[in-house]
């Protein structure tokens, strides 16, 4: 783990100021963006928002662009990760949001992926995916800032 | 008054004291604050994927618009709210910070861009269908909202990374403990 805390890539990432507020810029902006595309499909498996459209048509459209985020916020969260191993392999609040976000990427490709792309799906299963989705995706927000304070 | 004792006051009122000096209050309202940039906006996001004419192209770019002009409105508010606590409980430390600074000078510019593109764009989306090809000033106002929202988001983070003269390495080493 020392070995992995002063490899070299720590050293480049602690050399300058900038990188890693800079990777955080790029990971926030995101994970806005790409779990802004899910909440999209959660809202409209509620029933609210672009009621014109089905929830399948948005989860169609919004795909490209969710992987697009979610590409850029698994190349900068590890780059923020291993600016300091030890710390955050310690900190309560990055496993939980480790552990929320592996959780949350799962049920995204899977049941959410599979009810959001079947309009027949019943109502309440429906609402039920999509809170529990928003609701996985928050804790993985909130686990992530709570790095910083716990 | 000047603004610094203004924001001298703002911050010794007892409901920004409490939110300063309670131990969780002040984490759980940022992970609200950012919680909600990410599930609201995704509907900034997509408004101007449509008006760029990249993403649901096949559908009315008046869905889109109408069907979430209201939720962008409720999601503005709760972020703002939220915002407004944050700074408010440490006005007298934003107040020399210059990220904070841009981050107000991005927001009048989104204030800007909605008074020139409300009437031009976003009130009549149907205008917009009726054309052949989407309109320069919809992709314009597409274009714009994303970069000045992203210049939010950037400068908002970067709040937190200023460190005042005579203090260097006490805010990096806070924010990233």
């Amino acid at each position: 783990m020392l070995l992995l805390q002063t490899n070299a890539i720590a050293d480049a990432l602690n050399s300058s100021e900038w990188v890693f507020p800079i990777a955080e810029c790029f990971h926030i902006a995101a994970f806005a963006w790409s779990i802004g595309m899910i909440a999209l499909v959660d809202f409209r498996l509620i029933g609210v928002g672009m009621k014109r459209e089905t929830a399948s048509e948005i989860a169609r459209a919004t795909a490209p662009w969710t992987l697009l985020g979610l590409t850029v916020v698994l190349l900068s969260g590890p780059i923020l990760f291993l600016s300091d191993t030890r710390m955050y392999l310690h900190n309560p609040s990055f496993r939980f949001k480790i552990g929320a976000l592996v959780i949350a990427i799962i049920f995204n490709y899977t049941i959410h992926r599979k009810v959001a792309l079947s309009d027949s799906s019943s109502a309440g299963v429906k609402v039920l995916v999509g809170i529990i989705s928003l609701a996985l995706w928050i804790s993985v927000v909130f686990g992530g800032l709570f790095i910083a304070f716990a | 008054m000047s603004i610094l004792s203004f924001f001298h006051w703002v911050q010794s009122t007892d409901f920004m004291s409490f939110i300063r000096e309670s131990g969780l209050t002040y984490p759980i309202i940022m992970s609200t604050h950012l919680a909600c940039i990410a599930v609201f906006g995704g509907m900034i996001v997509i408004t101007d994927l449509r008006l760029l004419g990249v993403a649901l192209q096949n559908r009315p770019i008046a869905d889109v618009v109408n069907g979430l002009r209201w939720w962008k409105r409720l999601g503005f508010v709760i972020m703002a709210s939220m915002g407004i606590m944050l700074a408010g409980s440490k006005a007298v430390d934003y107040y020399p910070n210059p990220y904070f600074w841009t981050k107000m000078s991005l927001l009048f510019l989104i204030f800007i861009h909605a008074m020139i593109f409300r009437p031009m764009v976003y009130n009549h989306p149907e205008k917009l269908d009726a054309s052949p090809i989407i309109p320069t000033r919809a992709k314009a106002a597409g274009a714009l909202s994303l970069v000045l929202w992203t210049g939010v988001v950037c400068a908002g983070r970067l709040i937190g990374y200023y460190e005042p003269p005579g203090q260097k390495g006490h805010v990096v080493s806070a924010a990233r403990k």
